[in-house]
């Protein structure tokens, strides 16, 4: 490959829309990342009943996550902060890059911290 | 005037309103959002009457016995809705099915008429929005007597 996507695409998109966050994965020291807030629209229909709230999301890059010492395993149950809310990611969807799924970026799927 | 199937949908507004968990009781509001929950909808159910078999002579405006089967669903978003969303269900069948003013005021059961009132289940939904967010709807059958006279 040629291209270096975290350059070309990755770090200029951070740097336009990432915001500060705090992670704390486990017993690990808490660790200052760059993440994207992905917060959108949800709702739920049961019947006929609609009932709309958000789907609480956030992208990370992989390759800042790992120098930071998160590997995968450590991404579920990680409290995240980020723009005044507490959040735990819950789950995890791996978005990937031409330069291989390392060099990608991870959208983490949260719900609100107790 | 009275309407038995109104004054049914009525006071199950009424009753899920007395749910103490409960914090918005709707009639057929279809749209909600997660700061009116923990939420109800009593949603009017279909009515029916057994009256396609009756070719007899009788006149059409006589009494005729009519079912209806309302719906209540309970919304609550959560980060254990499961055992949150049992409760209200316990809650509300009990309120439901005990209640004096539906069972001998309004549908007449037992002793007071040919009434009948019955739980006939539930089912449910789960999903994740900010939190896990369930629902469940509760179905009901109501049997009453249909008086075109009094409506």
């Amino acid at each position: 490959m040629s291209h270096d996507f975290s350059a070309l695409l990755f770090d200029p998109v951070y740097a336009i829309l990432g915001v500060p966050a705090t992670l704390t994965a486990g017993a690990m020291a808490a660790v200052q990342i760059t993440v994207i807030d992905h917060t959108r629209p949800k709702s739920q229909t049961s019947n006929s009943v609609e009932v709309r709230s958000v789907e609480s999301a956030a992208f990370a890059r992989i390759p800042e996550l790992t120098a930071k010492g998160i590997t995968r395993d450590k991404y579920e149950g990680a409290l995240l902060s980020f723009n005044g809310r507490n959040w735990i990611v819950r789950s995890k969807e791996l978005r990937g890059s031409p330069n291989g799924e390392d060099f990608g970026d991870v959208r983490f799927l949260l719900k609100a911290a107790p | 005037m009275s309407d038995v199937r109104e004054d049914i949908l009525a006071r199950l507004v009424a009753i899920v309103a007395t749910m103490p968990s409960i914090k918005n009781v709707y009639r057929n509001n279809v749209d909600l959002t997660e700061d009116q929950l923990p939420a109800a909808t009593v949603l009017d159910g279909d009515e029916e009457t057994s009256d396609h078999t009756d070719a007899s002579m009788r006149p059409a405006n006589r009494p005729t016995l009519a079912t209806m089967n309302p719906e209540i669903i309970i919304f609550k978003i959560a980060p254990d809705v499961g055992p949150d969303i049992s409760t209200l269900r316990a809650e509300l069948i009990k309120l439901v099915l005990y209640d004096t003013e539906l069972n001998q005021q309004i549908v007449k059961t037992g002793r007071y008429g040919n009434g009948a009132i019955r739980y006939l289940g539930c089912q449910t939904d789960l999903g994740w929005e900010r939190s896990m967010f369930g629902a469940l709807k509760a179905n009901f059958l109501f049997k009453y007597t249909l008086r075109p006279e009094e409506l």
